[in-house]
């Protein structure tokens, strides 16, 4: 497989990741629209998820930063 | 086999498996997709005919799934949790053993996570959660934490894993484009180390919170209700406890199995089967005072219902599975882990096996009879679980071999690289550390 297919499928990758963290947090937000719309205890829906919506999104963005770190990092790049 | 580089490695040991898996491999995935081949086809039969196929039956509607289910996510807080607090601990004789118990998470998660749907005789209808799920139903906050430990954890599973991919690229171990497109470009460099010891630090902290709420919410799903025998606030610590408890015996039991079968005996020493056995020791009493905490304040309540349940295991039907219990998770693992001439690797082992067998035991204990002596008056439930109850157990237990056995032929199941860092840094690390707080000496007082 080519460098650049290899790159490519990489890329794809993390979009990937930020498209189902992105889809549970859509879903969450779902969840509180309609615990509101039903009057059925939506305090308890938003507290869950002030907690749980973060969660994702800081493993999302750790795996980013690894990822583009680690491309960054590299000895070829690093060269001026 | 599909071994491209000659160049012997320092490691090579631990390199071994991957490069040269053996015919024993193959037999045995063959045997074990053999099992899990059977096991789909008893899963489709029970999808035909529904649950009628289980033992499951009013008034007791959970049965080996929902046992199944807390037992194996029990198992998953042996990885992630335990590896992060050694981690964060910096214990040196944590190398050999972080990875190994990183890989248990991830995969009984997968296989834990899953029992809720098979208990479902329509698995359709899991849909109805994504559409009109109630947040404030602790079984959703199960998946959600559970999503989230399962994420945390593969995460924390990968991202050390990165360099060793990385040894694997350059040594040209087939498939080469697997470890190219996982190993991100690692070259070692020191911005790159930066960058990975960042991120581990960052998934240390986040993953202890998430793997404790995983538990606990698990407890929840019997302590919100009003059940006799689930209705308890130490549901949450106890179940946390007996996680780690049966999570500690299964990497003892795993560590046990690779050091004989890859012949692992320069990595892992009597050291960490000793520092790791005091463990499962202390957590053997803590469970124990939590099982008595528990029981005490029942029988002392003496309510009505309360203790229809608490008879019903101590001298009821239920009584052989709750003796075996204590006998499993208390009496035998204490009596041999007491005695430092029983501390052998083959004690360990016997040990390990027992509590594995009484922790189950216990999530067993925890789920039928409080069903089988509901508060509305029926008769006393009846429980039997089904051929496909159990086979169903045995291929839940398949795909954990073969899931470990796959990573293992692909990836080294001891950290290399952290391996080697050890051996360069580990010593001048700790001489720093201990120099660090230990009291200075006095200055001299020129008398001399």
């Amino acid at each position: 497989m080519s460098k650049k297919t290899i790159e490519a499928l990489q890329i794809l990758s993390i979009s990937l990741i930020w498209v189902l963290f992105i889809g549970i947090a859509v879903w969450i937000v779902n969840l509180i629209k309609e615990s509101l719309k039903l009057h059925d205890a939506p305090d308890a829906s938003v507290g869950i998820s002030i907690v749980a919506i973060p969660v994702f999104f800081i493993l999302a963005s750790v795996l980013t930063y690894v990822f583009i770190g680690l491309r960054k990092g590299r000895e070829e790049d690093s060269e001026p | 086999m599909e071994h491209a580089s000659a160049t012997p490695h320092p490691d090579a040991a631990l390199l071994r498996p991957i490069e040269n898996p053996g015919r024993t491999f193959y037999y045995m995935v063959g045997i074990l997709l053999v099992i899990i081949l059977y096991t789909g086809f008893v899963y489709i039969r029970q999808l035909w005919y529904g649950l009628g196929v289980t033992g499951m039956a009013q008034p007791v509607t959970w049965g080996f799934y929902i046992v199944n289910f807390v037992f194996f996510i029990g198992i998953s807080h042996a990885g992630t949790l335990i590896s992060a607090i050694l981690r964060l601990s910096k214990a040196e004789w944590r190398r050999p053993i972080t990875r190994m118990a990183e890989v248990i998470t991830a995969i009984v998660l997968a296989i834990g996570g899953l029992h809720p749907i098979i208990d479902l005789g329509r698995p359709d209808r899991m849909m109805h959660l994504f559409y009109n799920g109630r947040l404030q139903s602790p079984l959703l906050w199960d998946v959600t934490s559970i999503t989230a430990y399962f994420t945390a954890s593969t995460v924390y599973l990968y991202i050390p894993l990165i360099p060793d991919i990385a040894i694997l690229r350059d040594r040209g171990v087939k498939p080469r484009w697997l470890y190219e497109f996982l190993s991100w470009g690692w070259q070692g460099t020191e911005r790159q180390h930066k960058v990975l010891d960042r991120a581990m630090n960052i998934l240390m902290v986040m993953v202890i919170p998430i793997a404790i709420s995983v538990h606990t919410i698990i407890s929840y799903i019997f302590a919100m209700t009003v059940q006799p025998g689930w209705h308890s606030t130490i549901f949450g610590p106890y179940f946390v406890v007996g996680a780690i408890f049966s999570g500690i015996a299964a990497i003892l039991v795993l560590m046990i199995v690779f050091r004989k079968v890859f012949h692992l005996e320069g990595y892992l020493k009597q050291i960490h089967f000793n520092y790791l056995s005091i463990l499962l020791l202390i957590m053997s009493l803590i469970w124990f005072y939590f099982t008595f905490s528990e029981y005490l304040t029942g029988y002392y309540g003496h309510e009505p219902n309360e203790m229809r349940v608490f008879w019903y295991k101590f001298a009821g039907d239920f009584a052989p599975f709750f003796w075996a219990m204590l006998a499993c998770n208390f009496a035998i693992p204490v009596a041999i882990l007491c005695n430092s001439k029983t501390r052998t690797i083959p004690g360990i082992l016997i040990a390990s096996l027992f509590v594995i067998v009484g922790m189950w035991l216990e999530r067993l204990i925890i789920v039928v009879p409080s069903l089988a002596n509901p508060r509305l008056p029926y008769p006393t439930g009846i429980y039997i679980p089904s051929h496909t109850e159990w086979m169903l157990f045995l291929g839940g237990l398949s795909v954990f071999i073969l899931g470990y056995m796959i990573f293992a032929r692909f990836f080294p199941v001891i950290s290399i690289w952290e391996i080697e860092e050890g051996r360069h840094e580990s010593t001048r690390l700790v001489t720093e550390r201990i120099r660090s707080y230990m009291p200075d000496m006095e200055p001299s007082t020129g008398q001399e």
